[in-house]
Parts: structure tokens; C-alpha cells; sequence
């Protein structure tokens, strides 16, 4: 290839890195004065990852806790497009909803300033029901058998001596807040509870009796929140489950009620089927009311609206449960007369960011299996912008060394060098951007570090020139012999180190496979430049000066 | 022009049963501390919650410890993480149903009220949280170990076709080698074993593969001369003469390396630490594991072309050497 030709290729290969790095207008969504819209913004095509720009990364798999899922990648597909519709309501910019693997999957939210809210948009599963409450007084006629049970088991010497014994109050309140988030609270209510604990029960002083009281309503009772633990585990026996009243099911309330100076969960006993689920929903919106606080008021499609009518009007007088993902939402209200398409949850005493959050998920539609989080990252941009400053500053303080030993030891050649890694940092930058990779911490390290090992061929090759050079040959042949002799060396272990990258990025995940996108794009650039562009300046200085150069300063 | 080791003729190969047992001391101390206490591993493969936190004001860490103490979150680490307003807090996720109930994140929720109630609102930032399910954890390490014998066998076969099944192997096993140093090294240092330490661990081997393959490179050249002279004389002659070569890159790859372990911050300092050390173990392997055990493989199974046999008998041929891919074996 004659000079010219190569002269052309290094600046069309520089023009085309321009060209990938230069910012340009792309439509993204943005946060307006709060609000996300599409808009036009310029920036340089160079993609930050998460470790850099902050944000959350969540990783989900089916959870079969609560049964096993047949078919769960077909389960995964259904689940994404519910999560993928709920983000794009949920209003980040640029999210990433995708599927990893058979039964993951993977969601990036860059930017996110409320990750526990995301998590939870993200994951509740938005199931609606609605259940009649039960009127036949069915738990009670268990309780004689379900206290039995557990006396038989001898199970309540072990997990309810806690309730009998005031020293142990403090440590189960410590259990407790493995379940529930307000410590104030319960800390006040358990040291009263245990006192009066066996006067204020229903049926006498059985282990499961004494725990409940008969509520307001029928199917309601109220179970002092200090014991919520403890029935949790009596409800997770096999035993008690079989034991318990059939065609029924017990359900938590979301949310606490205190009577006199005692906090109570109330627990509902519910027809097991439901007279309607929310599969029928079209719409649902958040809403404040004077008199019920923050709602969502939802409407029902033709088809709901009519089901929801005939078994309304079966069940006048009787109380309904609106059971959201196995809890009961507010106080069931009395039907009064049959209801038909539209409806209303009232969020208790929860924050209208609440009623949005769950409208937004009802919308969305539930999920078809419930999901877990097994992975959770979460960045805040301040460390991100922290880490990209510090990457740079060590990105220059390696340049500056490296031009200074390859100066020091090659002089006028370590310049031509010099100028090759110029070149092999643009280069690089460039491929990263083409390629649309992503620029992540790892990568960002990786990169520097390319800096210092980049330079290993330019070596190779001037070592290779003195060798020629001493051997007595004239600078022309050295320069041609040393490039040819050092390419062996360079392609063989250039070769090796990208196929140990292409391993990296076959099995590594997240950051790990940024960094093995910048390793690659770094040999690639390393060996254009060493091999290439420098052999071309060296081509160049020989011509400008001709034949009668004597000295090569290497 | 400046020179350095220029024209050495140093007996390298020599002291190879004295760096031999130097290198499998330090492997059987790294590895034998192995199975008295098992290596720092990040979260990501333990599975567990790591909360990254920055004060407003240095905190007491053992009054840190104490509230998460008494709030059930019990044998947390807190380390000083960079300067002493910030600290990580890394918390086990517990074995029992509540946390499988509650997802992964809740722990961290945890951690964040309890130290609000301690230090007050707006005394410090969550800055980072990461919470990881213990199935991710062994994924990881499963992908990691694929990652390394995956390039393994990728190296072997790719080293063969270049070269010869000898050097492949050669090649290989100096870079095992390194494997097992830096394994040790990261034990001895207790170094914070992380996914991108693993990373860092793949960029030591693709280097100390680089080195070995430059050598190897020179090796094989000097055998197709076909001078009168023993393998173990090539192999001393191939490391001398590219012994400035060697100087001049780990002087630079090591000036990278020291920017980055200054500069680049906590994050990024393990993944340093073990670079710095790679480039200490790639270059002795390359010497004084890929050599002589070329050497052994050489003497088991020699060679039948009299020109590359490491014997002195062998009858220089002439041939020429245009491109190096068409070397015969």
C-alpha cells in the first residue's frame, strides 16, 4: 500500500472516530419540572453504566415459594411485558426491562431517586380480589379443635412461651421487625399485651384462642400486633392449615387499627372463592376524598361490570373484602345494593404517592407469577460521577507516565509511539461508541490499564529495530525488518489475550462484561495503531528526508 | 540510544529449582490458608446485603455496630471504606423464611432506619446498596471457573495450531501457575474477592500469556535458525534477548497500574492490587514455569525433526523463514 494510500485510511479512520464521538441529538426521555416527556437532547454517543451513572439494577425470578410454576419461561415472557408496561408508566429515563437466561429477568432503571418504591412497583404482584367475609361463624367452631392441635403438638410451649413471659417481649418485638416496618410502635404495646393477654381472647385459654377477639363485623377478628409473629407461625403448620374451617381462608389487613392504647392487625376469615378478580379491569385512578382519604377509583370492562352486578346483589347486606395481592385493603364496606362498573380501594392511612403507585400496577394488569428480587444494586449518582472523576484522573496520571518512559527511553521513535497511543485512545473511545457498548467502572479501569500494555507492540517493534540496526543494517531495512520480524509476537498474543476477552464477555455479567467490551475494542485499536499507523509515520519521516538519513533516534 | 539489559547473557534457567520451590511455598502457604479460613469473597458471591454509606460526620463505628447489634441485624461487618466518613456495613442475608418473604432488599431498609433512629435523618447517605440472593452468589463463582477453563482450552488449542502442542501446554500450565499465585496472594492480602477481582484475575492471565507467548515467539525463531545448541541454551538465549523488551512493557503496564491504584479509588484498588501483582507473576512464570516445564516436556517426548530436537547433534537445515504461520511441525 503506498503512503498516500495509508495516509488516507489513519485519517478516514480518525474522521469516522469523530464522527461516532461527536454528541448528536437522540430522542430520550427526560424528567421535566418532575414530569418524564420524550425530548431531544445532545450528548456524546458514549453509553454510561450503571456503576457510572447511578441508578438501580434489579435481577427477578419466579418465586415458587407459594407453588410451583410449571412452564416458567413461557411464565417469565407474560410477566415481562406486565413489568416492561408498569416501568414505562413507572417514568425513568432509558430503562432497560429484559429477559436473562430461561427465568430472570432484568431490569435497569437509571437514575431512580426512590429504589425501594421501584422495587416495589416493580414486583407487587397486583392481584385483586374480592371476597365476601364469612357470616357462619366458622372459625370459631375450629377454634376448640385448633387449640387441641397445638397443645397435642406441643407446639405452644415453643413458640408462644414469648407471649406468657414479660422478658421476652423485648427480643420477640426484635423478631417482629423482621416483619413489619414500624419498631416505634409495637415496642409501647408488647409490654401490655402479654398482661392482658389472656383476659381479652374469645374462647377460653387456648394457645390459638387467645390470640384472637371477635371484631366488628362477622368474618373479623383482631389479633394484637404483637402476636402477628407468633399466629404467622401457628398458620404455617401443616396441621393448623388442615385444621382450619374448609372453603375458607384467612387474610391479613394492610394496615393496623389501634383500640384504646393497643395496636391490632385485623384478620379477616373469607370466602375462598372470590365473587370477581381484577382480570376485568380497564382502568384505574388515584383519587382523594375528604371523607376516605387517598383511593383509587378503578372500572370494570362490560363483561366484569355485569359478573360483578349478579353477585353483588346475591350478597346485599353482607361485607366484602377487596383483597389486594392476599391482603385486605381498608375495611370491607357492607354492599348495599349491587355495584356495577366502577369501584373504589381506599389506600387507609397511606400517602397519595400510594394510590398512585397502585393504580399505575393495577393498570399495568397483575402479574402472572409472583416474582422475587435476588439481585438488588443500587448507585447514587454521586458515587457514579465519583468514580468516573477518579477513572479520568488515573487515565491521565498512566498517559502521562507512559509518554514519559516511552519519551525518556525511545526518544524520536517513543514520539511516534506517543502519537500511535493518541490515536489508539481515540480509537478505542470510538469503537466503544459504534459498537453502542457500555462504559462501566471495571471498563473504565480496564481501559487504563490498556494504556500501559497498548504500548507493548510499539516495544516489540523497536527492540526489534535496534537488534536490526546493530546487525548493520541501513534504517530502511531495519525499520521494514523489525515490523515484519515483531509481527508474529504481536499477532499471537494479541490473539490470545481477545479470545480469553471474548470468554470474559461470553460468561461475565453486567460490569465484568463491560470490561471485557473495552479489553476487545482496546487490542483491536492497539493493534491498528502499532502495526499500522505508527509503521505509516515512520514511512513518512523516511520519505521527507530520503535516503541519505543516517540516524534513526530510537 | 538509551539501553538497558542490552546483549545479557545471564543463565536464567538456572535457578529454576530455587524459584521453584519459592513459588510453591507461596502457593501451598496461600492455598493451605485456604482450608483454615475460607477467602474474603464480595457479597456478590456470598449472597448478602452491602449498604455503602457516607456521614456527615465521622461516626463512632462501634456505636454503628451496637445499633445494628441491638436491632437483630447481628455480625455485620462495618469497614472503613476510603476517608472516615464513609463505611460499608455488610450483613449476611438471614437463612430464615422472613427474608425469603420479604425479597433481599429488606435487610438494607433495615439497616437504613435503625442508623437514622441512631444518627438522625440527613446525618449520612446510602450512597450504594447492593443485596444478593445466594443462588446468584454460586452462579457467579460457577461462571467464574468456566470463564478461566474455558480460556484454558481455548489458549490450548489456539497455542497448538500456532505453535506445537509443547508450547501450548507450556504455555497453559505457567499460566495455571499464576492462577494458583494470585489465588494465594489474594488469601495472604485478604483482598475482597469481587467480580471484577475476577475480572482482573483474566486480564493476569491474558498478560502472562502475553509474555510467555513473546518469549515462545523468539524460542521458536531461534530453533528455526537451527543453531548448534540445546533447547535449554535457546530458551536462555530467546529470554535474554527479549529481556528489554520485557523491561520496557512492565515498566509501562506497571506505571498504568500504579495510576490506578493511587488514583482510581476504593473501588477499583483490589482489582489494582491484583493487576500489580499479575504482572510480578506473569513475568516469573514466563521465565521460570513455562520454560522449564517446555524443557521436561521436551525430554519426555522429544521432538522428531532433528532440527528443533533439543539435542546439540541436531543438523542445522536451512529453510526459509517467511511467515511464521507455515511452520512445519
Amino acid at each position: 500500500m503506498s503512503l498516500k494510500y495509508r495516509l488516507l485510511v489513519i485519517l478516514g479512520l480518525i474522521g469516522a472516530s469523530f464522527w461516532a464521538l461527536f454528541p448528536r441529538t437522540v430522542v430520550e426521555r427526560v424528567k421535566r419540572n418532575g414530569e418524564f416527556v420524550y425530548d431531544t437532547v445532545r450528548r456524546v454517543p458514549l453509553k454510561r453504566g450503571l456503576d457510572l451513572q447511578g441508578g438501580m439494577y434489579l435481577a427477578l425470578e419466579v418465586d415458587e415459594s407459594k407453588g410451583v410454576v410449571p412452564d416458567k419461561s413461557k411464565a417469565i415472557d407474560n410477566a415481562l411485558k406486565v413489568v416492561r408496561n408498569r416501568i414505562d408508566e413507572f417514568g425513568v429515563s432509558e430503562p432497560v426491562v429484559q429477559k436473562a437466561g430461561n427465568d430472570r429477568i432484568i431490569v435497569e432503571l437509571p437514575g431512580i431517586d426512590d429504589p425501594r418504591r421501584a422495587e416495589d412497583v416493580v414486583q407487587k404482584s397486583a392481584f385483586l380480589e374480592f371476597q365476601i367475609t364469612d357470616k357462619t361463624q366458622a372459625l370459631e367452631k375450629s377454634l376448640p379443635r385448633l387449640d387441641a392441635l397445638l397443645k397435642d403438638k406441643k407446639l405452644v410451649v415453643a413458640v408462644s412461651t414469648g407471649s406468657a413471659a414479660t422478658t421476652d417481649t423485648s427480643s420477640r418485638a426484635g423478631l417482629q421487625s423482621l416483619f413489619t416496618a414500624d419498631t416505634s410502635k409495637k415496642a409501647d404495646s408488647s409490654k401490655t399485651d402479654s398482661a392482658k393477654a389472656a383476659a381479652a381472647t374469645v374462647g377460653g385459654p387456648g394457645a390459638f384462642s387467645r390470640l384472637v377477639q371477635q371484631g366488628q363485623m362477622p368474618g373479623e377478628y383482631y389479633v394484637a400486633q404483637s402476636d402477628v409473629a407468633t399466629m404467622n407461625q401457628y398458620l404455617a403448620l401443616p396441621e393448623v392449615a388442615a385444621a382450619l374451617p374448609p372453603g375458607k381462608v384467612l387474610r391479613w389487613s394492610s394496615d393496623t387499627a389501634s383500640l384504646g392504647n393497643r395496636i391490632y392487625r385485623a384478620l379477616y376469615v373469607l370466602d375462598a372463592k372470590p365473587i370477581i378478580t381484577g382480570e376485568f379491569l380497564t382502568d384505574a385512578k388515584p383519587n382523594t376524598s375528604p371523607t376516605e382519604g387517598n383511593l383509587v377509583e378503578f372500572t370494570m370492562n362490560n363483561e366484569g361490570a355485569r359478573r360483578f352486578r349478579t353477585e353483588t346483589s346475591r350478597h346485599i347486606q353482607d361485607y366484602m373484602a377487596i383483597v389486594l395481592d392476599q391482603r385486605v385493603m381498608g375495611r370491607p364496606p357492607v354492599i348495599q345494593s349491587s355495584i356495577g362498573a366502577r369501584g373504589q380501594i381506599t389506600m387507609g392511612g397511606k400517602d397519595l404517592q400510594a394510590a398512585q403507585d397502585l393504580a399505575l400496577v393495577l393498570r399495568a394488569g397483575s402479574l402472572p407469577v409472583p416474582l422475587k428480587v435476588i439481585d438488588v444494586r443500587v448507585i447514587g449518582a454521586s458515587l457514579g460521577q465519583d468514580s468516573i472523576h477518579k477513572g479520568i484522573t488515573a487515565g491521565v496520571i498512566a498517559i502521562a507516565l507512559v509518554v514519559i518512559i516511552m519519551l525518556g527511553y525511545y526518544r524520536f521513535s517513543g514520539a511516534l509511539a506517543v502519537a500511535g497511543l493518541a490515536l489508539y485512545i481515540l480509537y478505542t473511545l470510538a469503537a466503544l461508541a459504534g459498537f453502542s457498548a457500555v462504559l462501566t467502572l471495571p471498563g473504565l479501569a480496564g481501559f487504563v490499564l490498556s494504556i500501559g500494555i497498548a504500548v507493548d507492540a510499539n516495544v516489540l517493534i523497536f527492540e526489534r529495530i535496534r537488534e536490526e540496526l546493530v546487525h548493520g543494517k541501513t534504517i530502511r531495512t531495519a525499520i521494514d525488518e523489525g515490523f515484519r520480524h515483531a509481527m508474529s509476537a504481536i499477532v499471537d498474543s494479541n490473539v490470545s489475550t481477545a479470545l480469553t476477552a471474548a470468554v470474559l464477555y461470553q460468561y461475565g455479567t453486567g460490569p465484568v462484561r463491560g470490561f471485557a467490551v473495552t479489553l476487545l475494542a482496546g487490542i483491536a485499536a492497539s493493534m491498528v495503531t502499532s502495526i499500522f499507523v505508527v509503521r505509516t509515520f515512520y514511512m513518512l519521516w523516511l520519505n521527507r528526508s530520503g535516503e541519505a538519513q543516517t540516524t534513526l533516534s530510537i | 540510544m538509551l539501553r538497558i539489559l542490552h546483549d545479557t547473557n545471564y543463565d536464567f534457567i538456572r535457578w529454576w529449582k530455587v524459584m521453584a520451590g519459592i513459588t510453591i511455598a507461596f502457593i501451598v502457604l496461600g492455598l493451605g490458608s485456604l482450608a483454615i479460613k475460607a477467602p474474603n469473597y464480595s457479597i456478590e458471591f456470598t449472597g448478602g446485603t452491602l449498604m455503602q454509606l457516607e456521614f456527615v460526620k465521622p461516626p463512632d463505628v462501634a456505636e454503628i455496630r451496637s445499633t445494628l447489634d441491638q436491632a437483630g441485624i447481628q455480625g455485620a461487618e462495618i469497614q472503613q471504606f476510603g476517608t472516615n466518613r464513609e463505611f460499608t456495613v455488610r450483613a449476611q442475608n438471614p437463612g430464615a423464611v422472613a427474608a425469603q418473604a420479604n425479597g433481599a432488599e429488606s435487610i438494607s431498609v433495615r439497616i437504613e432506619q435503625v442508623l437514622t433512629q441512631k444518627f438522625g435523618a440527613n446525618s449520612f447517605k446510602v450512597i450504594r446498596t447492593e443485596a444478593v440472593g445466594p443462588r446468584v452468589g454460586s452462579e457467579l463463582r460457577r461462571g467464574a471457573i468456566i470463564a478461566i477453563l474455558l480460556s484454558f482450552l481455548i489458549t490450548l488449542i489456539y497455542l497448538s495450531i500456532r505453535f506445537e502442542w509443547r508450547f501450548a501446554t507450556a504455555a497453559v500450565i505457567a499460566t495455571s501457575h499464576d492462577v494458583f499465585t494470585t489465588i494465594a496472594f489474594l488469601k495472604l492480602t485478604h483482598l475482597e474477592i469481587s467480580l471484577t477481582v475476577v475480572a482482573g484475575l483474566l486480564t493476569v492471565l491474558g498478560y502472562s500469556l502475553n509474555d510467555t507467548i513473546i518469549i515462545f515467539d523468539r524460542v521458536r525463531e531461534n530453533l528455526r535458525k537451527g543453531r548448534k545448541e540445546t533447547l535449554y541454551e535457546t530458551l536462555n538465549r530467546s529470554i535474554n534477548e527479549t529481556l528489554p523488551r520485557s523491561v520496557l512493557t512492565h515498566a509501562t503496564a506497571f506505571a498504568a497500574t500504579l495510576a490506578l491504584l493511587i488514583f482510581a479509588g476504593e473501588v477499583i484498588r483490589p482489582f489494582a492490587w491484583v493487576m500489580a501483582f499479575g504482572i510480578v507473576t506473569g513475568t516469573f512464570s514466563s521465565i521460570y514455569v513455562a520454560a522449564p516445564v517446555l524443557l521436561w516436556i521436551e525430554r519426555k517426548w522429544p521432538r522428531k525433526t532433528g532440527a528443533r530436537q533439543a539435542s546439540s547433534t541436531a543438523t542445522p537445515t536451512s529453510r526459509t523463514q517467511r511467515s511464521p504461520a507455515t511452520a512445519t511441525r
